[in-house]
């Protein structure tokens, strides 16, 4: 499959949130088409050679920028789009590589080196900390800048 | 013989009781605490009170209603429960069409009643097959094959359902969220041989469990000065993450 479409696979996985968090069914498309937006932007971001934390911040701020306009226009509160939207970019990657690491680590015999599932544990817990990070503050952002006025 | 007034002075423990309803409706269904005392605060004023002293905890909700001169306090207890956007989104338009005078105190109190009783759009099987759909599309995006998502499809819709059978059965997250982990890494882990990315099916298969709203909710309070409010979401979503790496660790010591 072309890394392109891939980014298509965002709208299902946010329908099916949308749904657990019992969305209005009219808020359903708009939400699958934030998160696919969202996907395609961190994607192009990351082709022009951003990293993964700061694409993961400028697609969140984008999701929940136009999610604030889009709740406005319907007459939804707006983290119903917004966290739908933003649940494809969670890095689930590096969360199970975490995991599996540390298990890795844990069984390890007495006197064995688990100096590389340490590293590799250690970054993957950062990588995937820093990516909810950027994920979480984007989508807060938008709301909070954009309800004082 | 009684003397009416033209306009009655509006009653402070009704102002209190329905904004304190309303408040409680938003906080149980995934509303961050802004919303919250936000919609204490304009539901009261809306209703009639001059001076609104609100308080928002994690686990509770407090306002001071004063009118006039008169005075009520009311507490109302409210553990955190699931999310819910359709009563997120209902409190709101209620409390809009308050403001803007489209409905009385009366019409308000029917509003928020009707959002009570009838809180869920799909069934829950419905929703365990379109969150289990989910997952495998989680599969495609960390670049499984076809079959990986339908092998994810099934084991994540598979631990979908034991989480709304446990969480019917009011067990707490630290038990269902392991339970249902296990059973989704579980049918995933047996049927692995089937796809040629199984790490991909493996990692998405229990996205299900990750806490969005809470850690999402969680970062909009720190960033609006909620300080103890984010810790406590923050730390149920980690008491979640570690509920579900047991589930999955011990599930992968079967399998992998």
């Amino acid at each position: 499959m072309s890394s392109w479409l891939i980014s298509l696979w965002a709208a299902p996985a946010a329908l099916g949130f949308a749904l657990l968090f019992n969305a209005p069914p009219r808020a359903l498309w708009a939400a699958a088409v934030l998160a696919v937006i969202g996907r395609l932007l961190r994607d192009v971001l990351m082709h022009t050679g951003i990293d993964i934390t700061l694409g993961t911040l400028l697609a969140a701020l984008a999701i929940g920028g136009l999610a604030e306009l889009w709740a406005r226009r319907a007459r939804l509160a707006a983290p119903v789009f917004a966290i739908s939207a933003a649940i494809p970019m969670v890095p689930g990657v590096s969360m199970y590589e975490a995991v599996h690491a540390l298990m890795k680590l844990s069984g390890l015999a007495a006197g064995q080196s688990g100096e590389a599932y340490l590293v590799d544990a250690g970054s993957s817990i950062v990588r995937a900390a820093m990516i909810l990070l950027a994920l979480t503050i984007g989508i807060a952002m938008p709301s909070l800048l954009m309800r004082k006025r | 013989m009684d003397v009416r007034l033209p306009h009655p002075p509006p009653d402070p423990a009704r102002i209190a009781k329905l904004a304190l309803d309303a408040a409680v409706l938003v906080h149980q269904s995934g509303g961050d605490t802004a919303r919250t005392t936000a919609t204490l605060d304009r539901a009261a004023r809306a209703l009639g009170a001059g001076r609104v002293d609100a308080i928002v905890s994690s686990l509770s909700l407090g306002v001071t209603v004063s009118v006039d001169g008169r005075q009520e306090t009311a507490l109302r207890r409210a553990p955190h429960m699931g999310v819910n956007f359709r009563v997120l989104s209902g409190v709101s338009r209620a409390v809009n069409a308050l403001e803007a005078g489209r409905v009385g105190a009366n019409g308000f109190a029917t509003l928020l009643d009707d959002l009570e009783s009838y809180p869920h759009y799909y069934p829950a099987w419905l929703v365990a097959v379109f969150v289990g759909f989910a997952c495998g599309a989680f599969a495609a995006l960390f670049h499984g094959d076809l079959m990986a998502v339908a092998v994810t499809s099934v084991g994540a819709a598979l631990g979908m359902r034991v989480r709304q059978l446990l969480a019917q059965r009011h067990f707490k997250p630290f038990v269902f969220a392991p339970a249902a982990a296990f059973v989704a890494t579980l049918v995933v882990g047996l049927l692995k041989s089937l796809t040629g990315t199984p790490e991909a099916a493996l990692a998405a298969s229990v996205l299900f469990l990750i806490p969005g709203v809470p850690l999402i909710n969680g970062a909009a309070d720190l960033l609006s000065g909620s300080y103890l409010n984010a810790l406590v979401r923050l730390t149920m979503g980690a008491v979640f993450v570690v509920g579900l790496a047991l589930g999955m660790s011990v599930a992968l010591r079967i399998v992998a």
